[in-house]
């Protein structure tokens, strides 16, 4: 019976936000089509797929058990994460708050 | 010891396309298989700055640890959390992807920068893109002793990575292009 217990394919964390999957695919389309037909085109001041995204948030706040990526999820609105001064200094581990 | 690597395309598309193509690229079913070491992408954040259209967004990417066999025994795992910091200028038309790994920081530091802009000889039609990726092995972990090969391998995988990515990247441009002249007629 030892083979009788399937081996998972991929370790569980990998897996951890696979619930979320519709919720993703609705946010994301949604997400790409204002991107190429508003965004770019200039219609920039209204931001579009607000139910889709907090539906699908609430479901990765629920599934994300990553402590390495749910700081990122935790820091709602954090700009700072990704403003350009950061992107042009790496952050090395100290900085990014790991250490709270 | 740092490595470094820094490639340049150009993609005859215009920049609105290449970039939403971008957003695409990990999503589309189709190249799950051709970029298959990306196994998920969420998005953690996100925001919009309405005065200035700048756009801001995190994603997360799962990824099959980069690197040969012998890494992934070392390192006892084989995914990697990567995070990638992206910003939108509208405006002024650039759009800046930062992507660090989160996990395995103990051993290895890998960040890769790609920047989209309008070509200069032809800024309404095509799309220069600027890849630089840089390798850090940590000195003190199980893999410095092996740093100068443990890297290059990495960067191998990278740049094959890279060029699968733009291949990804020409045929959603192709698919969009045709999609845009289906709409517009």
């Amino acid at each position: 019976m030892g083979f009788g217990k399937k081996e998972k394919k991929r370790s569980s964390d990998s897996q951890s936000t696979s619930p979320c999957a519709q919720l993703r695919t609705a946010y994301h389309n949604c997400f790409n089509r204002w991107y190429s037909e508003k965004f770019v085109k200039g219609q920039w001041d209204k931001e579009e797929c607000v139910s889709e995204w907090q539906k699908y948030r609430a479901c990765l706040s629920e599934h994300l058990d990553d402590k390495h990526l749910s700081r990122f999820l935790q820091a709602e609105g954090g700009v700072d994460l990704v403003s350009p001064a950061d992107l042009r200094n790496p952050v090395d581990g100290s900085a990014t708050g790991v250490s709270s | 010891m740092v490595k470094a690597y820094t490639q340049e395309h150009i993609y005859k598309h215009p920049w609105e396309r290449v970039t939403s193509a971008s957003w695409r690229k990990f999503a589309d079913p189709e190249n799950k298989r051709t970029l298959s070491h990306i196994l998920e992408v969420d998005t953690l954040n996100h925001k919009l700055d309405p005065l200035s259209g700048k756009l801001y967004t995190t994603r997360a990417l799962t990824v099959h640890a980069p690197g040969p066999w012998f890494v992934r025994k070392i390192i006892g795992q084989d995914i990697c959390h990567c995070v990638e910091s992206t910003v939108v200028d509208a405006q002024s038309k650039s759009m800046q992807l930062t992507t660090r790994n989160v996990s395995l920081k103990k051993y290895i530091e890998v960040e890769e920068k790609i920047r989209y802009e309008p070509h200069p000889d032809n800024p309404t039609g095509w799309t220069v893109c600027r890849q630089e990726t840089s390798i850090r092995i940590k000195p003190l972990s199980a893999l410095a002793s092996m740093a100068e090969k443990v890297e290059l391998r990495c960067a191998e995988k990278f740049m094959q990575n890279s060029v699968k990515g733009r291949e990804v990247m020409e045929r959603i441009c192709k698919y969009l292009e045709a999609e845009s002249r289906g709409i517009s007629l």
